[in-house]
């Protein structure tokens, strides 16, 4: 066999290895940084299930985080953590099912804005609980697991994620996906059911960020709905997922590693201008790279290694040869 | 091609540079070297420059920065560890008014910056995110700009509250407040925005109001943010009460004071929660602000060591007052903090934690000292306009002037 072929495993398994390596060998503050790019690139992944595959826009990912983290607050020390990560990942993918049944019946930017005024809507809905039915907003979460434990949770969840979005791309499942967002009508008329597919495809991609959400709340340990339902958070996952390339499964990978270690390295310098500094170098990134990060990565002749590791993964070209 | 290479080459060279910042990668975390030859002391906090928290947290870092001149025009802060004194510098991010930037700017502080001290970030959420970091790292913070009764909660042992706005605390002084103008407050209306701190308020007033005796004619809530209440305005006006209550944010304060003005609505007493302390409230509303009522315990005439002083030195640097609440106990927090290592004469994090948790200081706010986590010899206060000036108008052994009521027809 040729060598080559050998370097794409090697190159995920190191990465592998170094990321299960992180906390033992890295600083608190390191091992929160890499943390924070896996939650991304958790949150960015399983948007893509949805808005990557068939054009479906959602502003309302940061809301099934919200209820994740809501739902663990609520039950923390009464039920085992890793049940509640689970439930809280089920529990969103039923809201899902629930909205998104009739949601997913509107198109183009309808169905941006009602997304995003779903989950104004979650957010008021249990400010309202919170206030009137409570009495109290805001929990406070106490005896919360470490940072290396709260890691490896959401590296788990990641590669889930990742491994999620990979399998539906290469099924026929993701094919009918893929054929909505080219033309829906088209797709209808070839028999595709595209209601029952942006369903399914809705259903699974809530259910990482339930759980992403479970564990971060533990991270957090106060929580309020003004902040886990902060729109930010659905805003921040749209811009990554452009910024990263919504056509590639890599994408949220490269785009959720940039964004992250580059706001990171301009507010820890530049804590007063860093934002303008960061708006510039999107603006570019837009204007120069609308394929994303990860469209100028196969496009261009890349020496060695870099190439291999990503070659068919995911690149839109394999959807001719499926 | 090799055009597009050299794009190439330049991002991974930009994400190898981006990664190498991740400064110090390698290793545990270590302690911060104990050496002799230290030069200064860095304290270490987070701010926010960006976000909803932004406009508020101006009043804080403004205390701050005037706390750091002086005290480095003061020759620094003297440790006898190291037999002189040192100078203070700040080491600072913006954590964009989230919980999650705020956990990740203390960790980095304490484990990448290696900072000797810490103050606390602004408002009672960012308060509760890092109080487990100063637990975890046993880093002491002396907390300014949170008040909730959930503090009791925080099993903390490095984290202390200055502030006597305690829900429990201040609804009580309120209800003797009115108590003592019985005579002229029979009825009341609340209203209160959605969030914590006005919600905890309204769970002990109502209660008190009608176990003293008063009835209690309207409860209603609206949400952060909101752009109109003219009809809720409207509606209080039609009810008439002697006392209206507003447990409010600055952003709804403003609202308020405008729409009330508009509907002719003139209680007898009336109180917004939080707002009326900071300066663009009179800079906008100016003889209109006389007898309106506001939550703080801290006035430049409070008879305190300092006090006057503050108020001076902040009107020299900034060109206008302090914010009566925030500003007033961002700066008492470093007070505190210098009196502390002074009396450390230390940089130990445990020798500071122990003197912090059992000494009494000398503020601008009068003598403090803590009880777990509170700080219980400060009496719940209220202030009010009069004059142009915010007066400490109950209990009466800190008052400044009496209250005034009842409040003048705008």
């Amino acid at each position: 066999m040729h060598m080559q072929a050998y370097v794409k495993p090697v190159a995920i398994a190191l990465i592998m290895l170094s990321l299960l390596l992180v906390p033992q060998f890295a600083t608190t503050y390191t091992t929160s940084v890499i943390l924070n790019i896996l939650m991304w690139i958790g949150l960015v992944t399983s948007w893509l299930i949805l808005a990557g595959f068939t054009g479906y826009i959602s502003l309302g990912h940061g809301a099934f985080l919200g209820i994740g983290a809501y739902f663990v607050a609520s039950y923390w020390q009464i039920l085992p953590f890793p049940i509640l990560i689970l439930l809280s990942g089920l529990i969103c993918v039923f809201v899902a099912a629930v909205v998104g049944y009739p949601v997913l019946r509107v198109k183009g930017p309808y169905f941006v804005i009602l997304t995003l005024g779903l989950s104004e809507f979650v957010k008021y809905s249990l400010v309202y609980y919170e206030v009137n039915i409570r009495g109290t907003v805001g929990r406070i979460l106490l005896r919360t697991p470490s940072l290396e434990n709260l890691y490896y949770w959401v590296l788990v969840i990641c590669l889930l994620s990742i491994a999620t979005a990979y399998l539906i791309k290469r099924s026929r499942f993701g094919l009918a996906l893929m054929s909505i967002k080219d033309d829906e009508d088209a797709a209808e008329a070839l028999g595709v059911n595209a209601a029952l597919a942006k369903w399914k495809a809705f259903a699974i991609s809530a259910f990482f960020p339930g759980m992403i959400g479970a564990v971060m709340a533990m991270r957090w340990t106060y929580i309020d709905p003004y902040t886990v339902f902060n729109p930010m958070m659905s805003f921040q996952v749209t811009i990554t997922a452009f910024l990263g390339g919504i056509a590639y499964v890599h994408g949220p990978i490269i785009g959720a590693t940039m964004l992250t270690l580059l706001s990171q390295s301009l507010w820890a310098r530049y804590p007063n201008f860093y934002m303008i500094a960061l708006g510039v170098i999107l603006i570019f990134i837009v204007m120069f790279l609308p394929q994303g990060l990860a469209g100028l990565l196969s496009k261009i002749n890349v020496p060695g290694f870099i190439k291999d590791v990503f070659k068919n993964v995911s690149s839109p070209e394999r959807r001719k040869e499926l | 091609m090799p055009k597009k290479n050299w794009v190439c080459l330049l991002l991974l060279l930009g994400m190898a540079l981006m990664v190498f910042s991740l400064a110090g990668c390698g290793g545990k975390d270590t302690t911060a070297p104990a050496a002799k030859d230290k030069e200064e002391i860095k304290i270490g906090f987070s701010i926010s420059l960006t976000g909803i928290y932004a406009p508020a947290a101006e009043s804080q870092m403004r205390a701050y920065d005037l706390w750091l001149e002086q005290v480095n025009k003061r020759g620094g802060i003297h440790l006898k560890e190291y037999g002189k004194s040192l100078p203070v510098k700040f080491v600072y991010y913006d954590d964009q008014s989230s919980t999650d930037m705020a956990t990740r700017i203390y960790e980095k502080l304490v484990t990448e910056d290696k900072v000797d001290m810490l103050l606390p970030p602004w408002g009672t959420t960012l308060h509760f995110a890092i109080a487990p970091l100063a637990e975890k790292f046993q880093m002491p913070v002396v907390g300014n700009t949170a008040c909730s009764v959930k503090i009791r909660e925080l099993d903390a042992k490095n984290f202390w509250f200055i502030t006597s706005c305690i829900p429990d605390r201040q609804t009580e002084a309120l209800v003797d407040l009115m108590k003592a103008h019985r005579n002229q407050l029979k009825t009341v209306a609340i209203t209160y925005v959605q969030d914590l701190f006005p919600r905890e308020n309204l769970q002990f007033l109502e209660p008190l109001l009608k176990a003293a005796g008063f009835e209690v004619v309207l409860v209603k809530d609206y949400p952060i943010g909101v752009s109109d209440l003219s009809s809720l305005m409207a509606e209080i006006k039609r009810l008439n009460p002697d006392a209206y209550l507003a447990l409010s944010y600055p952003e709804d304060s403003f609202l308020i004071t405008n729409q009330a003005m508009e509907a002719g609505l003139n209680p007898k007493f009336f109180l917004l929660l939080v707002g009326p302390s900071i300066a663009a409230y009179d800079a906008v509303y100016g003889p209109a602000t006389e007898g309106i009522l506001t939550q703080g315990h801290w006035s430049p005439k409070g008879g305190w060591p300092g006090a006057q002083d503050f108020y001076n030195g902040f009107v020299e640097k900034y060109g206008e007052r302090p914010d009566y609440l925030d500003s007033a106990l961002a700066y008492v927090s470093c007070e505190i903090l210098e009196q502390a290592l002074t009396k450390a004469g230390s940089l130990d994090r445990e020798a500071v934690r122990n003197v912090i948790a059992t000494s009494e200081f000398e503020t601008i706010n009068g003598p403090i000292g803590f009880t777990g986590v509170e700080n219980l010899r400060m009496p719940a206060m209220w202030l009010q306009w009069q004059q142009g000036e915010l007066e400490i108008v109950w209990p009466a052994e800190t008052a400044t002037a009496k209250l005034l009521i009842p409040k003048p027809k705008w």
